[in-house]
């Protein structure tokens, strides 16, 4: 499995003009994260591994609830959550320092 | 100071003790007496480290495996032999006294499975609500009120 940025900003972009339910969404973070424990996730380029990696653990449990019915993210959360994680449109592959900042920040301790 | 230092001194200090005994022998011939020997923290390599350094080493030795994945927010080394890995807290503005969610991943470091859970803090930093990650894909929420007590689930 090959995952880019690209991929990961249009799970976000559907989730936020509705074309994707977010329990889609989480279901969809959910399979790249089963995939990355077996090993087999690539990531385009290996530069943005670690901003695609945020972007995929702010999916994973996107459609989190606070009652039956009723999610715990507003589309202001989840705009600024993907901004946070994979940065804006234009960053995607660039690999600039403001995209390490957030790649760091999300990642912690890589080495 | 070297290992040879220290056996050595290990070697004195257990002459000590032997030359000690003799002459408490003899002391107490005439009624001496008895001093009882100082209870000795166990020093010696062939001993278990103890739980904590356990839990240090475990997470020195399994962080790079897990670290960067799942505990961008912290890790602790629990008792049972498990390490808790803590996703970073994904705010929520809107939700009242919640303020977010995270992604927990468990390490069993004695049988090596793995477990996985989203929580929601409130502001105060307790958690709220669970939704553990099941294998069969079904969610299910589990609501607890600030004092821990569970209240109702969905």
């Amino acid at each position: 499995m090959e995952l880019d940025l690209q991929a990961v900003r249009r799970v976000f972009e559907d989730v936020l003009n509705g074309c994707m339910s977010r329990e889609r969404a989480d279901r969809w973070a959910h399979a790249v994260v089963q995939e990355e424990e077996t090993g087999i996730v690539t990531y385009s380029p290996p530069r943005a591994r670690e901003r695609i990696w945020a972007g995929v653990m702010y999916l994973y449990g996107i459609d989190a609830t606070t009652a039956p019915g009723v999610y715990l993210h507003t589309d202001g959360d989840i705009r600024k959550g993907m901004t946070v994680c994979i940065g804006e449109v234009g960053d995607d592959g660039v690999g600039d320092d403001a995209a390490g900042y957030r790649a760091t920040a999300a990642m912690g301790h890589r080495k | 100071m070297t290992i040879d230092d220290f056996r050595t001194n290990r070697g004195a200090a257990s002459l000590d003790v032997r030359r000690n005994a003799a002459a408490t022998a003899e002391r107490s011939a005439f009624a001496a007496p008895v001093v009882p020997l100082r209870q000795v923290l166990p020093t010696y390599p062939d001993q278990p480290p103890s739980p904590e350094r356990l839990r240090q080493i475990d997470r020195a030795f399994f962080g790079p495996f897990f670290r960067e994945k799942y505990g961008a927010g912290g890790d602790k080394a629990l008792q049972n032999h498990r390490i808790r890995y803590y996703g970073q807290v994904q705010p929520s503005n809107n939700a009242g006294e919640l303020a977010g969610r995270r992604y927990v991943h468990e390490f069993d470091t004695m049988t090596g499975l793995t477990r996985g859970w989203h929580e929601t803090l409130d502001r105060t930093g307790n958690v709220r609500l669970v939704r553990p990650e099941r294998d069969d894909g079904i969610k299910r929420n589990y609501q607890f009120d600030d004092d821990g007590r569970y209240k109702r689930s969905w």
